[in-house]
């Protein structure tokens, strides 16, 4: 064998794996997809819209109550989540500078909170909301999950402002604009498409956690639109519906999956349909 | 002082609606506990709300105070709910079957014996074929598969029962596993919850596990003929677990803290439970609320309770714990 003919094998060989590898993560990606889609739209009805949770085995049985706890549980969190997730990036960017020691703690201390798992979340929150109220509350739901989203909004915010070069920030200030009129009219405007990718990116990772949700707002069983009371929501219900013994409640389960999934899905392709738009205009 | 005026804010912002109560724990007698919540609901539109998380999580929840009342199948003792405050009642009896998916064998077919039961939970027994189980059985084609153990794998009120009617009938069993809420399990598959251990015995073929009869009825699994207290051949049927109740003595006085397994009597099904509600003894005006949500269910709940494989409290037991109630102002 020839040197070359053995790089060439060698070439093949590498292609080979790594093409397999590529298959065997898109394979798994199309089977989950397609056994949600499948198990999801044969038990998706608009039951599961109209009526609330029921015992097993009720024939007015659906997800109403889950759907609407699952909503106010993310707009919650959105609410408080994404202004301060700015905010803070936009510190990081324009104020505390890329070398500054404050912005750098930040950055790293971010970076940890991003990774933190989200059910030592869901903890830190039942010890500081849960216990000294005495009850499960949906505004300690939406404080998990808006602690979750802070550091992912304020990374994708600080790397998006980042890429606005500084000679408009130059310009804007050479004509004599104030700083706080500099980020909001030049910097945020050259950044806005990344900075709400960002923002839709995060609230896709918040919709599907159920972890930061187990003890904080619980689960309702009944409509509730009470924050201080226990809540229902999908990825709870999820949880529990899935590992019970009754049919019905399974295939509600999928359904409740398949809904979430859908929304999440919506979300990622919206913010990337945003991004390919952004290079068009280019 | 902050928390307080939080605490005030909030609920100046958002007024309570009608009485809305919450609780956790067991899930063995989660079925019926949601059944009466949705007719409670239907009926009087207060909303008990009930999450199934396992009597370790009820116990440790309503102790904390974060649930209006927590539901515990493993009764606790006076002097411990003197310690966490709390008021403790049962509310209804069920029974834990070992019940089993072997293809080919239907239920009430397979008999074992007690201590053999104990057996194939320590990992003893790992062959259905054993000659332990084939002897009592002449009857039936045993394959020779090995025995899935499916267990509780959270704190459970169940396992506490189901441990604690082990460890009376198997020494090997009391001096190597013992009783608990949570075990050291020498083998097998963990589950959480009642719906977890079902699930994974519907899952998997050749199969034993522990469950509350209503998951047993509701999957259509076989249960295991067992042993009465003398070593007579019982099945797992209602009218077994009545026999078995029927022997309960409760003393309010003890907050009627009672173990219910291995009843004497020739039909006394060996494993049957009563199910306890904890309330927490300072919210009187919470409480009292509890109290007619249980006291509706006790009265217009016994058929619901009856058609998931409950057994209903009797009459008079109700009536005790009525006093119980009133002795306690929360009625």
């Amino acid at each position: 064998m020839t040197r070359q003919e053995r790089r060439i094998l060698l070439n093949n060989i590498i292609m080979f794996l790594s093409s397999a590898a590529a298959i065997a993560g898109m394979l798994f990606l199309f089977w989950i997809i397609g056994v949600l889609i499948y198990k999801g739209f044969t038990a998706l009805n608009l039951d599961i819209f109209t009526y609330d949770m029921a015992p097993p085995g009720r024939e007015e049985s659906g997800l109403r109550n889950a759907l609407v706890g699952q909503l106010m549980l993310v707009l919650g969190a959105s609410l408080i989540g994404v202004p301060i997730g700015v905010l803070a990036g936009t510190y990081l960017s324009e104020y505390g500078g890329k070398k500054g020691r404050l912005a750098r703690l930040i950055r790293d201390i971010s970076d940890i909170m991003m990774s933190t798992p989200s059910i030592v979340i869901g903890a830190f929150i039942y010890a500081l909301l849960v216990e000294p109220f005495g009850h499960f509350s949906g505004w300690a739901g939406i404080a998990a999950l808006a602690v979750m989203m802070v550091p992912i909004v304020l990374r994708t915010t600080d790397d998006m402002l980042q890429l606005v070069p500084g000679s408009l920030r130059e310009a804007a200030i050479a004509l004599g604009a104030p700083k706080y009129k500099m980020i909001l009219q030049v910097v945020y405007r050259g950044a806005k498409t990344g900075m709400l990718t960002g923002i839709l990116l995060s609230i896709a990772r918040i919709a599907g956690e159920t972890a930061p949700l187990l003890f904080t707002s619980f689960s309702n069983n009944f409509f509730s639109t009470d924050l201080n009371q226990p809540i229902a929501s999908l990825t709870v219900t999820m949880f529990n519906y899935a590992t019970s013994p009754y049919d019905d409640w399974i295939n509600q389960g999928w359904a409740a999956a398949l809904i979430l999934a859908l929304f999440v899905l919506g979300a990622n392709i919206i913010g990337r349909i945003i991004i390919r738009t952004k290079k068009g205009d280019r | 002082m902050l928390k307080k005026t939080i605490a005030a804010l909030a609920a100046s912002i958002i007024t309570a609606s009608a009485a809305n109560i919450s609780g956790a724990g067991a899930s063995f007698p989660a079925p019926v506990y949601f059944d009466w919540a949705y007719m409670y609901q239907k009926a009087t539109g207060n909303q008990v709300n009930y999450q199934s998380i396992g009597s370790g999580g009820g116990i440790k929840q309503v102790s904390a105070r974060t649930v209006n009342f927590g539901a515990s199948d493993k009764p606790l003792k006076p002097k411990k709910l003197d310690r966490k405050r709390l008021y403790q009642f049962p509310a209804v009896i069920g029974s834990i079957v070992a019940a089993y998916n072997i293809p080919g064998i239907k239920d009430g077919e397979l008999k074992i014996e007690n201590k053999d039961l104990a057996a194939i939970f320590m990992g003893k027994i790992k062959y259905w074929d054993d000659k332990r189980i084939t002897e009592d059985n002449p009857g039936l084609n045993l394959p020779h598969k090995e025995i899935v153990v499916c267990h509780r794998a959270d704190g459970s009120g169940t396992t506490f029962n189901f441990s604690y009617f082990l460890a009376h009938v198997s020494e090997d069993w009391a001096n190597n596993v013992g009783i608990g809420k949570a075990l050291d399990w020498p083998t097998g598959l963990g589950g959480k919850g009642n719906e977890g251990v079902a699930s994974l015995i519907s899952q998997n073929p050749y199969s034993i596990g522990y469950v509350e009869y209503a998951y047993k009825l509701k999957n259509g699994f076989g249960a295991a003929v067992l042993q009465t207290a003398s070593g007579k051949w019982v099945e797992a049927k209602e009218e077994n677990f009545k026999a078995a109740a029927k022997y309960a003595k409760w003393t309010p006085a003890k907050h009627f803290y009672q173990i219910l397994a291995l009843q004497p009597g020739d039909n006394s099904y060996p494993i049957v439970a009563a199910t306890f509600i904890l309330l927490p003894r300072e919210a009187t005006e919470m409480n009292k609320e509890v109290v007619k949500f249980f006291d509706y269910s006790f009265k217009h709940g016994d058929e619901d309770a009856k058609k998931l494989g409950y057994i209903p409290l009797p009459e008079q037991t109700k009536e005790m714990i009525r006093s119980y109630w009133k002795e306690h102002g929360i009625y």
